[in-house]
């Protein structure tokens, strides 16, 4: 089980400063690594479109974000009359507290030594820091959903209520993903997950969990991870062309600056995450100079990488229909995790047991097939009957 | 439960950052709120209905179907921790219910539960009708009043 070794000695003052110092530290890189990444992605999006993108304020436009975040300042704060007003107060902070809350529990480093304690280069390593990510997605969840149903508007509702639907359905398949990690690792502890993976396969071949695992469970958490964010193609939230703005129509000045760092805070954690869990998080070869810093330099890389994805998709991929969205989330990615990790469960203990286990899974496979067409009969059945009937069609 | 205490430490900290920036944006913006303004937002016309309460059913349907699996995910962390000390016992345990699961969620798919029905490709005829004017719909700020003119 993963903890902390700074406070296997009890409280002292020393202990409470350094906590503080991890904290603000992991703060105050968040708010920048937003900024950046914000600048990022427009930066990379407009390359991609032959644009030239931000530009003015600063080298290279870098302080844009800085800028746009200081007039948002000056806006004035509007609150529909319709509004419930305390659920839309409420919902910015449980929005952008969970965004922040999820860089906790992830390693960005090895373990260092400071004024006489040892300790690592996490905010924190409770033992069941697997847990905690779950249940900050489930609460950053409500923030979206009170914000739209608190707006009192067309548009919010419409898109919290399409935000809660498609996040609900993505999270499980992302929950029984993490679950294959689990179990291989045998531990829900951050730290723990990421020693499991340290050495090589033959030498050369990383013992990261995308190779123990196969690729699938890490297919299956990145689709998910990225509807859970609402990033594209899975921004069906606040689809501006049918919703407006989705679930933050309503909002102006600080508040909406809120919900927009929090949507690309939650870009950037769950790269980490990604990289904690399938590629080794901080792990990698010290190659030469301090032994400290090259975990903090391998676990940037592979983030990095993650980021440049996340633009490239946005890039490259059209939005999806909603009703694509849930075939996806419920008929593939759940059916698909659920069998991948009892076929994993089964080759843990034997590979005859595991590969009956995989004969089985394609079996029920198949039948998840058959019902999906007897399902979208019976659908087309119904409809014919009630448009018969005079009555109109089931939206 | 000390282990903990760095998170508690953050969640003031961001609690703090979002409060104070709203308390600080609350100082420093403009007030100048009109009925325009703080009506729900509707494309710049007069809504023509009330706010919505009402929603598909079908996304209630899909919170219900969700229930069902995290009721799996709740019993499957507990089992991959322990895994590698349950053996074949433990597999043939999931197994199990994890079919069990899954011919409910066959039965459901089968049902059409979790189709969308069919896609609309053309509208109905009742967004228009002829009471819906841009004297009806347009609103002056100056006046005040909802109607124009």
């Amino acid at each position: 089980m993963g903890s902390d070794p700074l406070f296997s000695h009890g409280i002292t003052l020393a202990v409470i400063l350094i906590v503080l110092v991890k904290v603000v530290v992991a703060f105050a890189v968040l708010l920048v690594s937003v900024l950046l990444m914000i600048w990022f992605e427009r930066k990379v999006l407009s390359d991609m479109q032959n644009r030239i993108g931000p530009n003015r304020a600063g080298p290279f436009g870098i302080l844009q974000t800085l800028a746009d975040g200081m007039k948002l300042f000056f806006k004035e704060d509007l609150v529909p009359e319709s509004a419930d007003r305390a659920v839309f107060k409420l919902a910015p902070y449980l929005s952008v507290v969970p965004a922040f809350l999820i860089f906790a529990i992830v390693p960005v480093g090895g373990v260092i030594h400071i004024f006489g304690h040892t300790t690592e280069l996490q905010v924190a390593d409770p033992p069941m820091g697997i847990l905690f990510l779950l249940v900050m997605s489930s609460i950053s969840v409500y923030g979206i959903t009170l914000a739209g149903w608190g707006s009192g508007s067309k548009y919010p509702l419409l898109g919290s209520v399409r935000a809660t639907a498609q996040m609900v359905s993505y999270e499980a398949a992302m929950g029984l993903s993490i679950a294959a990690v689990v179990l291989i690792s045998g531990s829900l502890s951050t730290r723990d997950i990421v020693t499991s993976q340290v050495g090589t396969f033959l030498g050369f071949i990383p013992k990261w969990n995308l190779i123990r695992l196969g690729i699938v469970p890490f297919v299956i958490f990145l689709v998910a991870v990225t509807a859970e964010m609402n990033r594209p193609p899975f921004d069906l939230v606040e689809a501006e062309s049918e919703l407006v703005g989705g679930f933050h129509t309503e909002y102006s000045s600080l508040r909406f600056a809120l919900f927009f760092l929090a949507e690309f805070m939650n870009t950037v954690t769950m790269s980490a995450v990604i990289v904690t869990l399938f590629f080794g998080g901080a792990s990698g070869p010290v190659l030469f100079g301090p032994g400290w810093i090259w975990p903090i330099l391998w676990f940037l890389i592979k983030t990095g990488v993650f980021l440049y994805f996340y633009v490239w998709v946005r890039a490259a991929l059209p939005r999806l229909r909603y009703d694509q969205l849930m075939t996806l989330g419920w008929k593939v990615l759940i059916p698909a995790s659920l069998g991948w990790f009892l076929v994993i469960a089964g080759m843990q203990v034997s590979s005859y047991l595991g590969f009956g286990i995989f004969v089985l899974v394609l079996v029920l496979g198949w039948l998840l097939s058959r019902a999906s067409g007897i399902g979208s009969l019976s659908e087309q059945f119904r409809l014919g009957r009630s448009r018969s009937a005079g009555t109109k069609g089931v939206k | 439960m000390i282990q903990y205490l760095p998170i508690l430490v953050l969640v003031i900290l961001a609690t703090l950052f979002a409060g104070l920036s709203i308390f600080a944006s609350a100082l420093m913006s403009p007030k100048k709120p009109n009925p325009a303004k703080s009506a729900p937002y509707e494309c710049g016309i007069i809504p023509s209905h009330e706010p919505p309460e009402r929603f598909p059913v079908r996304f209630f349907l899909v919170a219900m179907i969700f229930v069902v699996f995290d009721i799996e995910i709740i019993f499957i962390y507990p089992y991959a921790v322990i895994s590698k000390s349950l053996g074949t016992f433990g597999v043939v345990e999931m197994l199990v219910f994890g079919v069990t699961m899954f011919a409910a969620f066959l039965y459901l798919v089968s049902n059409g539960a979790l189709n969308w029905g069919r896609i609309r490709r053309s509208r109905d005829g009742d967004s228009t009708y002829e009471a819906r004017t841009s004297s009806s719909t347009i609103r002056r700020v100056s006046s005040g009043e909802k109607t124009a003119a």
